[in-house]
């Protein structure tokens, strides 16, 4: 290996933190010791002169100088520190210690206090999430959509993950099971990345497309029933809004591109909010059928 | 209730070790060591939050060691409600022991 520097993308759920220390005192067997610890990836440096004992800690700390002083008195170095409170030290490994010199807490006290601070951010975030999940469960009992049930399951798996990862770490006796977990954790990565994605998209490509007409100011009348058009780029449910009066009779028709009628309305009086109507891929024409004296105003999405 | 509390076997070897005067954390550590005879460790992270806990209670407080010379380090002192609590705390420890012999 000739190589002097690496970067691992590993990254790993918090409550597995102690895979991640093992992994990290493996790596320094193999002669790569850790310049900078992070939550997705981490530095290496090739020495493989040395060997150290790594560990992690989730602290809120309030004086890092008295912190980063705790910890070398007892001859360990920092290394770093991510964005969200873990910090990492390592100390060189001496092979006549015992493994548990190498421990950073030596009561069951404090280990809780250290896994039940992170337990408690995980419920606070899986509950926060939670509200969401719930909102657009509301959401789509009321006007049920595609871009809304891909939110939903987002945030329900994420509240979910967050929820059952507070469980763990604060009953971790009960957890070893260490690769699948990983493999788990990169999925729910890719699938908050993909679960935004899709419903940003997927709400970009709705049409969203207001019409009005005025016979006081358009001197011309519709008569030709074609109004507008407009592009529907995905099954769903769209939603219709109507407002529309006139001195005669007027008929108001959705129609597709072979020219079927999605949805008629006929009279001289319509206001209605909220019309669900499953639409297909396609193009689709606002039609309208009508004389003189109306004011017609229309809204789909 | 919060008061009166059992203290951890950590937190009780801390406030032991500053009764006799200000020390610093690796300080601590040697002392427990030596007084338990090996039986309690405290370790970086245990110190740093038991101190952490100690301080906002009031029970200790930081000061800065003045030797001439030698490198200005971070000492914790007891104050006088941290000599309360230890106190308390060898005050229960002693029931504990009479009760052990008088059944």
């Amino acid at each position: 290996m000739s190589a002097k520097y690496k970067t691992s993308y590993r990254a790993y759920p918090a409550w597995d933190y102690q895979a991640e220390i093992e992994d990290l005192n493996r790596a320094s067997e193999n002669g790569w010791q850790l310049v900078k610890g992070g939550c997705f990836h981490s530095k290496f440096v090739n020495n493989p002169d040395i060997c150290y004992r790594y560990q992690l800690d989730y602290q809120k700390v309030d004086d890092m100088g008295r912190y980063i002083e705790t910890f070398r008195e007892q001859g360990w170095e920092y290394i770093s520190s991510t964005f969200n409170g873990w910090h990492y030290f390592r100390k060189i490994y001496d092979p006549s210690l015992p493994e548990d010199s190498y421990e950073i807490f030596t009561d069951k006290e404090s280990l809780h206090e250290m896994k039940n601070r992170w337990a408690r951010l995980a419920f606070i975030l899986g509950a926060f999430i939670g509200i969401f999940a719930i909102i657009c469960l509301v959401r789509m009992v009321l006007k049920p959509q595609l871009p809304v049930l891909v939110q939903l399951l987002t945030f329900a798996i994420e509240s979910a993950v967050f929820l059952r990862g507070g469980y763990i770490m604060r009953n971790q006796a009960h957890y070893r099971n260490h690769r699948g977990s990983r493999a788990l954790f990169v999925t729910f990565l890719c699938l908050i990345v993909i679960g935004c994605t899709a419903s940003i998209t997927l709400i970009e490509m709705r049409p969203i497309l207001s019409a009005q007409q005025n016979t006081e100011e358009v001197i011309e009348p519709i008569i030709d029933n074609r109004w507008v058009s407009f592009d529907v780029r995905y099954p769903d449910n769209y939603y219709l809004d109507l407002d529309m009066n006139a001195d005669v009779p007027f008929t108001f028709e959705i129609v597709n591109g072979n020219g079927e009628i999605m949805y008629s309305e006929n009279g001289t009086d319509v206001h209605k909010e909220n019309i669900r109507i499953k639409l297909q891929k396609g193009q689709y024409w606002f039609s309208l059928t009508a004389e003189d004296g109306f004011e017609l105003s229309t809204s789909i999405e | 209730m919060k008061g009166k509390e059992p203290l951890s076997e950590s937190y009780y070897y801390i406030l032991l070790c500053l009764s006799k005067g200000a020390n610093h954390g690796y300080g601590i550590m040697q002392m427990t060591e030596k007084l338990s005879y090996g039986d309690v460790k405290i370790g970086s992270g245990t110190m740093y939050g038991a101190t952490s806990n100690m301080m906002k209670k009031g029970w200790i407080h930081e000061i800065m060691s003045d030797e001439v010379g030698a490198e200005r380090r971070r000492l914790y002192q007891l104050t006088n409600l941290g000599r309360e609590a230890l106190k308390n705390e060898i005050l229960r420890l002693q029931r504990m022991l009479e009760n052990a012999e008088e059944v």
